[in-house]
């Protein structure tokens, strides 16, 4: 019967923690040496305008862009419970709203787009599914975001009641938690058709990757999307500037060609 | 210079949440070491009247949802209300959405997976080295230390291994009370599911395919290390 002395293991646990930890240290050095980027937290609908976005924006101004991608809902509760973002996009004017009402803002939300609604097939069906074939056979589940977290969502449930197929559809809506939980059904075969962004299906990677078409903007309330720079902040010069750079021709181009339609 | 430029190549942002990953198990296995240690010694040589109900709360992380347990976190942690208040008022510490927060639910979420297998270990070593320890005039302590887990070392490196592992595929605690922030809370298993959510499907099928040949690798060391201590 061996009698190591605990030394012996106490020693054997020091040496792989220091040689764990001295490979850990310089890359937690190097970590902190960059400059800090502006953390945006970016409504799902956006994540991929704001690719284009953030490579203006630096170019312009030097300052960097980490984007931090959910649903309205979810990224403002988070902001609520103190989460370190220095700018919110949200799909709508009522999230960014509710935060300024409770002086978590610098300021009031901007209008900075409206948002285009389109009905997304995934490739196989080789076109793009109608609104009127919802009801049919064809189509088992339609993915929509949850109205609640997500104003697409929302402005999703308002296009089937504006044209009567609420009731019909209702048994086949299944619901994402974000703009991009749908489009990720929709892209695994999970649902047959759903609910996005315009912007989505514009971006580059994804015009291949379905058929889509764009719901009439008087079948629901416009998506009016605000930005506003956050209290928690510790850069406001700088989220200020991005407020504003959303504000410029480069900008509203960039929007422009991603289908949003400006203010 | 050729260490710096090695050190800017895994330092691309792809790579980012995999050391984080790792940073985030080694900091929870050390201090699940420092606390779990003891109290699986505690658990193995006490008989007392309350013992099962001491074992079923270490014991709930393996039964609880995670989200339960985030949940739970996010309430405490809130800078709004409670605790969380108080550390953000009196301390500046704001734990929600850093990674100091996920330490405290790693922690926590994994003690079963240190505590278990060195309680485990610590039983199974015949009663009879303890008791001639105590003949001896050893202390409770001394047996522990210097008789006991010298002897339950696989037990000790189970622990270590399992506490390791256990917290690399920490999903769903993370994702309530992480905030999914690059280079603080985005770790792999988050990294990956926010990749899915923007279809990059080819980043997420390396991120997975990794952390699938990471976790196999470390179950085939403890299997292996096990087997040789069987003898």
């Amino acid at each position: 019967m061996n009698q190591v002395p605990v030394r012996h293991i106490a020693r054997q646990m020091f040496t792989f923690r220091t040689v764990g930890l001295s490979l850990f240290l310089p890359l937690a050095f190097s970590l902190f040496v960059s400059a800090q980027p502006l953390r945006v937290a970016v409504a799902a609908n956006a994540q991929f305008v704001m690719e284009p976005l953030r490579a203006a924006f630096q170019q312009q101004t030097g300052i960097g862009i980490e984007p931090v991608t959910g649903s309205s809902g979810k990224l403002t509760a988070q902001i609520q419970q103190g989460a370190p973002f220095d700018v919110f996009l949200s799909a709508d004017m009522e999230f960014p709203n509710a935060l300024f009402q409770n002086n978590l803002t610098l300021g009031a939300p901007v209008l900075y787009a409206y948002g285009t609604l389109v009905l997304w097939t995934g490739p196989s069906r080789g076109r793009p599914i109608q609104l009127g074939e919802l009801p049919g056979e064809s189509v088992r589940r339609i993915a929509i975001a949850n109205a609640a977290n997500a104003p697409y969502g929302e402005a999703a449930l308002a296009v089937l009641h504006h044209y009567k197929l609420y009731e019909k559809v209702q048994a086949k809506l299944v619901f994402a938690e974000s703009i991009g939980q749908v489009n990720q059904y929709i892209q695994t075969g999970a649902a047959d058709v759903g609910f996005t962004a315009k912007s989505v299906v514009l971006a580059p990677g994804n015009r291949h990757r379905g058929y889509w078409r764009q719901m009439p903007v008087e079948s629901h309330r416009p998506i009016a999307q605000g930005a506003v720079v956050l209290a928690r902040t510790g850069r406001p010069a700088e989220a200020r500037r991005f407020l504003l750079f959303l504000k410029t021709p480069t900008a509203r181009l960039i929007l422009l060609r991603y289908g949003y339609r400006l203010p | 210079m050729f260490y710096h430029s090695i050190i800017q190549q895994f330092n691309q942002p792809m790579w980012q949440p995999f050391w984080l990953t790792f940073r985030l198990a080694a900091i929870t296995t050390v201090v699940l070491l420092l606390i779990g240690v003891p109290l699986a010694g505690w658990l193995a040589l006490s008989r007392f009247r309350l013992k099962p109900l001491v074992e079923a709360v270490v014991s709930l992380p393996l039964v609880l949802p995670p989200s339960v347990l985030g949940f739970y976190l996010l309430v405490a942690l809130s800078p709004v209300q409670g605790p969380g208040r108080w550390l953000a008022d009196t301390l500046g510490v704001r734990l929600l959405f850093s990674f100091e927060g996920l330490v405290l639910g790693s922690v926590l979420y994994s003690l079963p997976f240190m505590v278990h297998p060195v309680q485990a270990g610590l039983e199974n070593l015949p009663p009879s080295w303890r008791e001639a320890a105590y003949t001896l005039g050893r202390s409770r302590t001394d047996v522990l230390w210097r008789v006991l887990l010298p002897n339950a070392k696989p037990a000790l490196l189970t622990g270590i291994v399992l506490t390791f592992a256990h917290t690399i595929g920490e999903f769903g605690l993370v994702l309530m009370i992480g905030g999914n922030l690059p280079g603080q809370t985005r770790v792999a298993s988050i990294a990956i599911y926010d990749a899915v959510e923007s279809m990059q499907y080819d980043t997420a099928h390396v991120y997975s395919a990794l952390l699938l040949a990471i976790s196999l690798a470390i179950l085939l060391l403890v299997y292996t290390v096990n087997r040789r201590f069987r003898l």
